[in-house]
């Protein structure tokens, strides 16, 4: 159908459209107009991807100026392949509905063995990726440095974008790095000796070429052709390179030492936890390496590594690991921390000494994005509180808002089940973890879901050493037989290939009728990619809060920073990214409106304001106060009611009108009015 | 001390919220209720109903009834099993009334096994061998209505076995001939079925055996019956409540259109008379009932009865397969009152109340019209109210204004 939305046409490739899609066009194209970056959250399954490209593509199409590229940013390759996809569903709508063939062309990265490095691919209207290309320093200098100003970057499934910018600006050293860095230092220095020999004149020039600093790079940035590297701070862009490290030879020899002084810190017998300025006069006081020179290490080795014609850059990781580490800790005076622990905490006795260089502040990877780039779009099913986004982010949205899922029938349940059938207050938290009445009545609602829902339940964990107890705890008691007589019982570990050996299993059991039970982490791989779309989740459940490991000492460092610099209280953050998790899991089973599913929050602190306020709104929108903090029986008498309901026949002419729109529907002035109240400003 | 000992155990019940029965969806459109959209497919039933199609009239139906452990269950009362045979006894009446030339077996399935509770008839072969093994006359319910009260004290154990009571249904289903329709109902109480091999396989089976399937569940949605119903043209209903639950389990008695590749044939059919001698005629012989030899109990010797045209054997009732011929007997009502299904009564056409002029009565009942749609007969304009409607179309079949007005005047 074609849609006009506010002067803009338009085109949308199939026959009905959801009204919450309508409003989020409505959102989107106020972003654009704006040249503003915007946060929005729509549930999953309400076709998000399709909006988002049918609109940008219009707009571009419309604005040939204004818009000249679609960056589509997504986490995983499956994902990539959903918007590639439905964009070639686009354009055929496009090419049936105009008559002439299409000129648009789009570009999908998603693995080596897809990839394609045509030139032409710069002059791409829509490019797809993993968010790294963007985010990622390394990854991004190679791929995404030529991108032009005036494109939209849309990051989609971004709840989790501020953890993905911190690990991109992380390094971990270990023992092992350092050993496979000292190679490629030994590497290097004989290839540079056999340079010298054969061709000393190419050593010559890049000497010369140092010495009129990084005039390029620096011109390049000037007329804002690249897109800014945080791993390239502006200052040094303005120097020459430093004497100490210009000649090859020297800068070897800088590296040796700079990893000598390393392998001192890694032996240490106790917690060290230090700020970059510490760090940077301890290596003066003990080895006399300046800053200057240290924040040139990445750049001067990447010039070295071109000078000697490396191909195979793979094998230099490790040094090239270390340089950047040595830049950016140079560099940056705040928002990293220095820890080196010397064993892992669940190892006390094996020594494995690791040089934490965390970063706590997400914006300094995704600073050079928003400043590029006219519009950055956030998106995801689950981004609540929308708010807590820009501020950890350090940007200033134009568009903030959350939606709705419209619905005919109420196809999600949430249930917070607080209490046990002897009335024992459910929770997860600390004090109550070892308590076995706790774990008994746990044990007990599983016991009656897999009794009454039918084929799939997803039970969600909050950590891996946390499901082992209760799980052995249910063994004990016997729980897991009687739950075995309903289902079959599956579980996650941190094994890959056990775990999708167990996912390929479990979705067999759901569908020859034998039902199932996967028992999964929150923040593991199942919570995060996996989709348990119709009978391969009818009900998740959500065992206590999950809460991020608090006393690990780089999340400290983080929790502290964020009070510092943004202002937001610890418990305050911690909560958010519990609730995110939690709303992340819970949100796997209801992939559509045709989907139906149990969300059982089995934790009396979910009843609370403060975390239910946090859980997306079209969530939030169907707890009721009758759900709030029920017992086991409960739930298991509002489950089965529920689940009756929705297994009577659903078309999708019952949806038409209500939560399925013709185009004629649409155009109506009632339903215009309704729709403006899907969106919901912050 | 203890006045009331049955009602002192409900704490021992589930838990049930029986208020919210009555809840009202205040919040408008946006939460259309499920009821509506089923009053909407109730509505959709009747009008579907009325296309001319071939229906099949001769009708093989298998009944599974699970009695896994879930049966033991309390929502229904007093419980799923003797909810559920109840129901069936119903059924079963209900079935031969409307269809006289149709056969039923019933099998049950529990602790990962099925077995035949009642089967259909044996057809026409080993008359006069031994004429005591013959297990159920086609078309008489009294059989399948005893062995369902004797099922109400089973226990309930274990898991249900959906490809063993297939299977067992099956052996007996395709031997039937291409006319008549092969049908499977089972009432699923449990969420899990326990299987020796791929179920998927039997599924295919099925299909080629032009098997129609149909599930009612008691409890939700369940996979593998979605799949099972959709492969082999069935139905797949889950019940609400009681009521409900007889609303679906009804729904089956109304015979399913033929599929159109069914082969057709013209089947021989005796109408017997009945005849009564009096005890005063000398030449009247007292018979035997062909369809006492069997049971022990009831009448033995009779002076009249159904004789067959064929070979003069005795039957007290109808219809029923000649023991010894194999002809079918029925008598002409019985055909009749399956000719409705062929020739249904029009629908009745739905308009707002508004539109209505003069009074606001049901001409059925005399109610006041409080919804907001009433129905008129296309022939005679009469209106009447959705209940009306529904029985009518359900039970009478017939308008009874049209009727009035043709006898009337």
């Amino acid at each position: 159908m074609k849609l006009n939305i506010e002067g803009l046409l338009v085109y949308f490739p199939y026959d009905y459209i959801y009204p919450e899609q309508y409003s989020y066009m409505l959102e989107l194209k106020r972003t654009l107009d704006a040249k503003g970056h915007g946060v929005l959250e729509m549930p999953s399954g309400t076709g998000k991807t399709i909006s988002l490209l049918s609109l940008i593509v219009a707009y571009q199409r419309a604005f040939p100026l204004e818009v000249t590229k679609l960056i589509y940013c997504s986490r995983t390759v499956p994902e990539i392949e959903k918007v590639v996809e439905e964009l070639r569903k686009l354009m055929e709508f496009y090419t049936k509905e105009t008559g002439e063939s299409n000129n648009f062309l789009a570009l999908a990265l998603s693995s080596r063995k897809n990839l394609c490095i045509h030139p032409e691919i710069l002059h791409a209207n829509i490019v797809v990726y993993s968010y790294h290309y963007l985010l990622d320093p390394k990854i991004a200098d190679l791929v995404s440095k030529e991108l032009a100003k005036k494109s939209v970057v849309v990051f989609d499934e971004a709840h989790n974008i501020d953890n993905v910018c911190i690990d991109s600006m992380s390094v971990n050293i270990t023992r092992r790095t350092l050993d496979r860095c000292q190679n490629n230092v030994d590497t290097l220095q004989n290839t540079i000796h056999k340079i010298k020999e054969t061709d000393a004149a190419k050593l010559r020039e890049e000497y010369r070429r140092l010495v009129e600093g990084l005039k390029e790079a620096n011109v390049a940035r000037e007329t804002d052709i690249y897109l800014a590297n945080p791993v390239l701070p502006d200052e040094i862009l303005q120097e020459a390179v430093p004497g100490s490290i210009r000649t090859a030879e020297h800068f070897v020899g800088f590296m040796r030492r700079f990893l000598e002084y390393l392998k001192s810190r890694l032996r240490v017998q106790h917690v060290v936890q230090e700020s970059a300025p510490q760090f940077l006069k301890d290596i003066f006081d003990k080895v006399c390496i300046d800053r200057k020179p240290l924040r040139f290490c990445a750049e001067r080795l990447q010039s070295l590594l071109r000078t000697l014609e490396i191909a195979d850059i793979a094998d230099f990781s490790a040094v090239t690991l270390i340089s950047n580490f040595a830049t950016l800790v140079s560099t940056y005076s705040q928002g990293f921390t220095i820890i080196i622990e010397p064993f892992e905490d669940r190892t006390p006795t094996i020594a494995n000494p690791v040089l934490h260089f965390s970063c706590m502040d997400p914006s300094i990877a995704i600073k050079p994005v928003f400043q590029r780039f006219q519009s950055v779009v956030i998106t995801s099913g689950t981004l609540s509180p929308l708010d807590i986004y820009p501020r950890i982010l350090d940007f200033r949205p134009v568009t903030m808002a959350s939606f709705t899922m419209t619905l005919a029938r109420t196809c999600l349940c949430p249930l917070i089940v607080g209490r046990g059938n002897d009335q024992v207050a459910l929770s997860s938290k600390f004090e109550t973890r070892e308590d076995f009445a706790v774990i008994r009545n746990y044990g007990n609602l599983l016991l009656e879901m897999s009794a009454i829902v039918p084929d799939g339940i997803v039970a969600f964990f909050t950590s891996y050493v946390y499901m082992e107890n209760i799980v052995a705890s249910w063994y004990e008691q016997g729980i897991l037989e009687n739950i075995q007589r309903n289902k079959l019982i599956f579980i996650e570990t941190q094994d890959a290939a056990e775990t999708s050996m167990a996912l390929e299993k479990y979705q067999e059991a759901c569908e020859n009728g034998r039902g199932a039970i996967l028992l999964s982490v929150a923040r593991g791989k199942v919570s995060e990619g996996i989709d348990f779309v119709h009978h391969y989740g009818r009900a998740v459940l959500m065992f206590g809060v999950p809460y991020v490991y608090t006393q690990s000492r780089i999340l400290k460092a983080r929790l502290e920073y964020l009070r510092d610099q943004f202002q937001i209280r610890e418990n305050d953050f911690l909560t958010f990214d519990a609730m995110r998790h939690a709303a992340q899991c819970v949100g796997r089973a209801i992939r559509g409106k045709t989907d139906y599913g149990l969300m059982i929050f089995a934790d009396k602190r979910y009843a609370r304001a403060d975390k239910r306020g946090k859980l997306p709104r079209w969530i939030q929108e169907h707890i009721n106060d009758g759900s709030l903090n029920l017992t086991v029986d409960e739930a298991v008498q509002l489950s089965k009611h529920f689940l009756r309901q929705m297994a009577q026949p659903f078309r999708q002419e019952d949806q038409l009108g209500l939560s399925l729109l013709t185009l004629e529907q649409l155009e109506s002035e009632e339903m215009l009015q309704k729709i403006t109240q899907i969106a919901h400003q912050t | 001390m203890d006045e009331e000992p049955e009602r002192a155990k409900r704490w021992e019940g589930g838990y049930e919220r029986t208020w919210e029965v009555l809840k009202e969806d205040e919040s408008g459109s946006l939460k259309a209720t499920v009821e509506e959209i089923l009053y909407q497919s109730k509505r959709k039933r009747v009008i579907e109903s009325h296309g001319q199609v071939r229906l099949g009239m001769m009708r093989h139906l298998y009944v599974v009834i699970d009695c896994s452990r879930s049966m033991e269950d309390q929502d229904l009362k007093p419980n799923r099993l003797t909810s559920t045979l109840k129901l069936m006894e119903a059924f079963v009446d209900e079935y031969f009334d409307q269809n006289p030339i149709s056969q039923v077996g019933i099998i049950t399935t529990k602790n990962k096994r099925a077995e035949k509770l009642t089967d259909l008839a044996v057809q026409m072969y080993c008359v006069c061998v031994c004429l005591c093994c013959f297990t159920a006359s086609p078309g008489n319910p009294k059989k399948h209505i005893t062995a369902l009260m004797k099922a109400v004290d089973t226990v309930c154990v274990g898991e249900p076995s959906l490809y063993n009571s297939l299977n067992l249904a099956i052996q007996t289903l395709k031997h039937m001939p291409g006319h008549t329709s092969r049908e499977i109902l089972i009432i699923l109480s449990s969420l899990t079925t326990c299987d020796p091999a791929n179920i998927y396989e039997l599924i295919k089976t099925l299909k080629s055996l032009k098997v129609r399937v149909s599930v009612i569940g008691l409890s939700a949605e369940v996979r593998v019956c979605t799949v099972l119903t959709r492969e082999t043209g069935g139905s797949y209903h889950v019940i609400l409540d009681e009521s409900h639950f007889k609303e679906l389990l009804m729904l089956h008695i109304k015979p399913p259109p033929a599929s159109s590749s069914s082969e057709c044939s013209l089947i021989r059919m005796g109408f017997p008379q009945h005849t009564i001698a009096s005890v005063t005629d000398q030449d009247a012989k007292p018979s035997f009932s062909m369809s006492h030899l069997d049971s022990s109990s009831g009448p033995g010797l009779s002076l009249g009865g159904y004789f067959c045209p064929q070979c003069h054997a005795t039957y007290t009732e109808l219809p029923v397969e000649c023991k010894v011929c194999g002809l079918t007997l029925v008598s002409a009502p019985h055909l009749a009152r399956s000719f409705h299904h062929l020739f249904p009564l029009q629908a009745f056409i739905e308009s707002p109340v508004e539109n209505l002029q003069g009074d606001r009565f049901c001409q059925a009942c005399q109610a006041e019209l409080k919804d907001k749609s009433v129905f008129s007969c296309p022939s005679c304009h009469s209106v009447f109210c959705v209940e009306c409607d529904l029985f009518i179309h359900e039970s009478l079949h017939c308008c009874p204004c049209c009727i009035y007005r043709q006898t009337a005047p």
